[in-house]
């Protein structure tokens, strides 16, 4: 048994962390997510927090295609607005059940991400950036023109429907169940992302993402793994995208803005995008910033440039691969 | 069924006006290891694309045990059990070593990385990201790559590159013994004769796209065409 | 229909003035520059104050220099320390360079539309054709053209654009023949700059000022320079003449169409030729 153990010792570094710390961790964040409405003090604070949640989600979204794809994205609000919308304009139109609309909502996006992503994964780096960038701002074109859709530029509010799966809808705008609500979901999701990375397909998507070319001559098709990549991370986006208009009852163009998928894309970086986790704490980071420098809100797009800069030039692997290094540091290994 | 493993018949290939393979053939026997050489500019990595299909030939076919395999594209010719290496290191630097062997054998049934590992001596290294460890380890791990599951055929574009002489000769070693004992037939593209002529069975010469020469190194070493286009008087 | 064809060209001509300066600026520096749209912004911001003072033609030249300095101070300060770094890291810096500006525009000069005087000397229409056409419309055309000539035969005919074109083909190799990259890129991102302003202040009388009104025509050049191939001069003339056609054809025929071609071109040209240019060099 010593020996074993001292084999595992003088391997070097980096064994990722066992599944059991992993349930163990998502368990504890999943208890600690019930508990706050209670640590939370306030309605505003819980709303705010929640709002926090949705942004966390679509900058998870965003990370993971750098992440897995090695793809920035500047686009990534059209999932986000695609799954607000066709919620909002299904319910509001009435023209199936509520849990169909979710359905639909859910399932156009990743739809339309997937088919995407077969076409512009062979695209790269700037490149990507600008196209993603140009993709995303025709649907708010389009979203921003069609006045019969949903009101065009001035967005449309819809009344949620009774019931959905048997529980009582209206509960989805109380801000208390909103937040346990969408911090269950987002624990969920980092979970499963990381079970995506280390199962065999996101183990190729990050092989096509390292060395593309290598990876076709290995005997794989590097085509598929990449666009379910776009698919998932647009699934993400969609689940943003609906619980933001659920809770508030409206959908606008804003949601599909290029301003949109730039700010997430900036919590993923700040918070670390070669991190799973690290978009979401990104967002979590910047929400506090926000919160902390309410008298200067006027200023609130000039200070996250500023971030953005400073981040990107001096920690290229975000906050949480500057905690990683101080850890590492403070103990020593 | 030719008895070769591996095929190129009037294999061409044009680049602009310049023709970088010019109806070229070559049959490679089970368990040869045959060397391919020839002065820059001879034809050799693109001999290695067209076979491997990263490039395709214009007229002429390639055969794998005899079966035309020039329409499939290269997964399916590493599905069907020909593996490449490439000129320039050709590796997953983000991923560990152990990662991108796992994902190179997940392609072939049945493969097993423990064998690749321990054979190249990259067990050691196992949980470390390629893009961190030396370049001699890089290039026994682009070969560790091309023979996990021990392809039928496997074209290597000079494997040596950029490696001492201590460190080529290491490596051919390596190579020769785990084609003996895997039976893996060879086609290897090298600048360094030394390693050539250590290992080889039969050697081709290209020159200007050209077949210029084939036989048994000793053969290659005194024919007077090689000796005056490629060779010189060193040899 | 003929009035049409010059509208076209001149959106074509102001996406020009755009596209060349992103096409200047990546090609010495590799920077893709996010904050292109906002340095036009401003440059049409600056013009507009001293345009409303009285002084239209002051407001385009002090404009145009003060856009000028902007840019060799971003190029000093920010574009040389990101030689050594992937291109999306010169994208994000960038974006965030925008997002200060942005702040910067709307705290001077307010979210409010601001209308943008015409010189009084290119007031008034003329016919062509028989339909009226403000004269101003063909000053755009002419700036547009002036520079598109004025900067081939500076490119083509003096040794900075000899040295300019060498530089965008392999800045290292030309930093190794002697020749100081980093005061041509200062001349060259300077010139790129000032174009964006010389841009905004054209283009001001013809779209309204607001803090958004970088993000619209930053987004179409980069469909320009996309389309035109990252890098090519003539491609962004050629391409920027092909939009602003698509543009206003677009917009009185098919107004769908207008709206969504340009995206669908890009992603077309991209699909065809994905290394062709920005990728294979990132």
């Amino acid at each position: 048994m010593t020996t074993l153990i001292e084999a595992r010792a003088a391997k070097p570094r980096r064994k990722p962390v066992g599944h059991a710390m992993l349930i163990g961790g998502a368990v504890a964040a999943l208890a600690v997510g019930a508990a706050l409405p209670w640590i939370v003090p306030t309605k505003i604070a819980m709303s705010l927090l929640a709002q926090a949640m949705f942004d966390a989600l679509l900058a998870t979204s965003v990370g993971f295609l750098i992440l897995q794809n090695g793809r920035t994205s500047f686009g990534q609000a059209a999932f986000f607005g695609l799954g607000g919308y066709t919620i909002g304009v299904l319910v509001a139109r009435q023209w199936v059940a509520p849990e169909l609309a979710l359905l639909a909502a859910l399932i156009l996006p990743t739809a339309v991400a997937f088919l995407l992503g077969l076409v512009i994964s062979r695209i790269t780096g700037v490149a990507h950036a600008m196209l993603t960038l140009a993709v995303g701002q025709a649907f708010y074109e389009v979203v921003f023109r069609w006045r019969e859709l949903a009101k065009g530029d001035d967005g449309m509010s819809f009344d949620l429907p009774a019931r959905v799966f048997g529980f009582s809808a209206r509960k989805l705008q109380d801000p208390a169940f909103m937040l346990v609500l969408s911090w269950t979901i987002l624990v969920l999701v980092l979970v499963g992302l990381v079970l995506f990375t280390r199962s065999r397909v996101g183990q190729v998507a990050a092989a096509i993402r390292d060395n593309e070319e290598r990876a076709r001559f290995l005997g794989y098709s590097t085509v598929m793994p990449p666009a379910l990549v776009y698919a998932i991370a647009a699934f993400i986006a969609a689940t943003a995208g609906i619980l933001q208009a659920c809770y508030n009852g409206y959908i606008a163009p804003q949601m599909f803005h290029w301003s949109t998928s730039g700010f997430a894309l900036i919590m993923a970086i700040i918070g670390g995008a070669k991190f799973i986790f690290g978009p979401a704490i990104g967002a979590i980071v910047l929400f506090y910033i926000k919160d902390f420098a309410g008298q200067f809100a006027e200023y609130w797009p000039a200070i996250v440039g500023g971030i953005l800069v400073v981040v990107t030039l001096t920690m290229p692997r975000g906050v949480v691969g500057l905690a990683l290094l101080l850890w590492r540091r403070g103990t020593g290994r | 069924m030719t008895g070769h493993v591996i095929e190129g018949i009037g294999l061409s290939r044009r680049y602009g006006g310049f023709a970088a393979l010019d109806n070229v053939d070559i049959a490679v026997k089970q368990g040869e290891i045959r060397g391919l050489i020839g002065p820059n500019g001879a034809g050799k990595s693109t001999l290695i694309d067209v076979l491997s299909g990263r490039a395709a030939t214009r007229g002429g076919k390639v055969l794998l045990n005899g079966e035309d395999i020039s329409a499939l594209t290269p997964q399916e010719r590493r599905r069907r059990g020909m593996a490449r290496s490439f000129q320039r290191t050709n590796i997953f630097p983000d991923l560990t070593v152990e990662q991108q062997l796992l994902v190179a054998a997940w392609a072939v049934p049945g493969a097993d990385i423990a064998e690749v590992m321990d054979e190249l001596r990259l067990t050691e290294l196992a949980d470390i990201p390629a893009g961190e460890i030396s370049y001699g380890d890089q290039r026994r791990l682009d070969l560790a790559l091309a023979l996990v599951g021990r392809p039928a055929v496997l074209l290597l574009d000079e494997p040596a590159a950029g490696l001492t002489m201590e460190e080529s000769l290491g490596l051919a070693r390596i190579l020769r013994d785990l084609a003996n004992r895997w039976k893996v037939t060879v086609l290897l593209v090298e600048h360094d004769m030394q390693v050539v002529f250590s290992i080889c069975d039969r050697i081709t010469v290209l020159h200007l796209g050209r077949s210029l020469s084939e036989g048994t190194c000793a053969e290659i070493r005194v024919d007077p065409t090689v000796i005056a286009a490629y060779l010189g008087t060193e040899a | 229909m003929l009035i049409q064809i010059l509208n076209g060209i001149v959106y074509g001509g102001l996406l020009y003035l755009l596209a060349v300066g992103l096409v200047l600026i990546f090609g010495l520096r590799e920077v893709v520059n996010f904050a292109h749209g906002a340095l036009f912004m401003i440059g049409a911001y600056i013009g507009f104050s001293i345009a409303a003072m009285g002084y239209w033609w002051s407001g385009l030249l002090v404009s145009v220099f003060a856009m000028a300095l902007v840019g060799c101070a971003l190029d000093a300060a920010v574009f040389s320390t990101l030689r050594k770094h992937d291109h999306i890291v010169t994208v994000l810096v960038t974006f965030g360079i925008l997002l200060i500006l942005e702040t910067v525009v709307t705290k001077v000069w307010g979210k409010a539309y601001l209308t943008y005087p015409v010189p009084p000397l290119l007031a008034g229409t003329v016919s062509i054709g028989g339909s009226p056409f403000p004269i101003y419309r063909l000053f755009v055309i002419a700036v547009s053209v002036a520079v598109a000539v004025s900067l081939s035969l500076w490119l083509r005919y003096t040794r900075t654009g000899l040295y300019i074109r060498a530089a965008s083909t392999d800045a290292r190799v030309t930093s190794m023949q002697g020749i100081n990259v980093d005061r041509l890129s200062l001349i060259v991102v300077g010139l790129g700059t000032a174009l964006a302003g010389l841009s905004g202040v054209v283009a001001g009388p013809l779209l309204s000022l607001s803090p958004t009104m970088g993000n619209y025509i930053l987004i179409d050049s980069f469909i320009v320079v996309v389309i035109g191939g990252l890098g090519s001069f003539a491609g962004a003339f050629i391409a920027a003449l092909l939009i602003g056609q698509i543009h206003n054809f677009g917009a009185v025929y098919l107004p769908w169409a207008a709206t969504v071609l340009p995206f669908m071109l890009m992603v077309g040209i991209l699909i065809w030729r994905p290394t062709g240019f920005a990728g294979s060099r990132t």
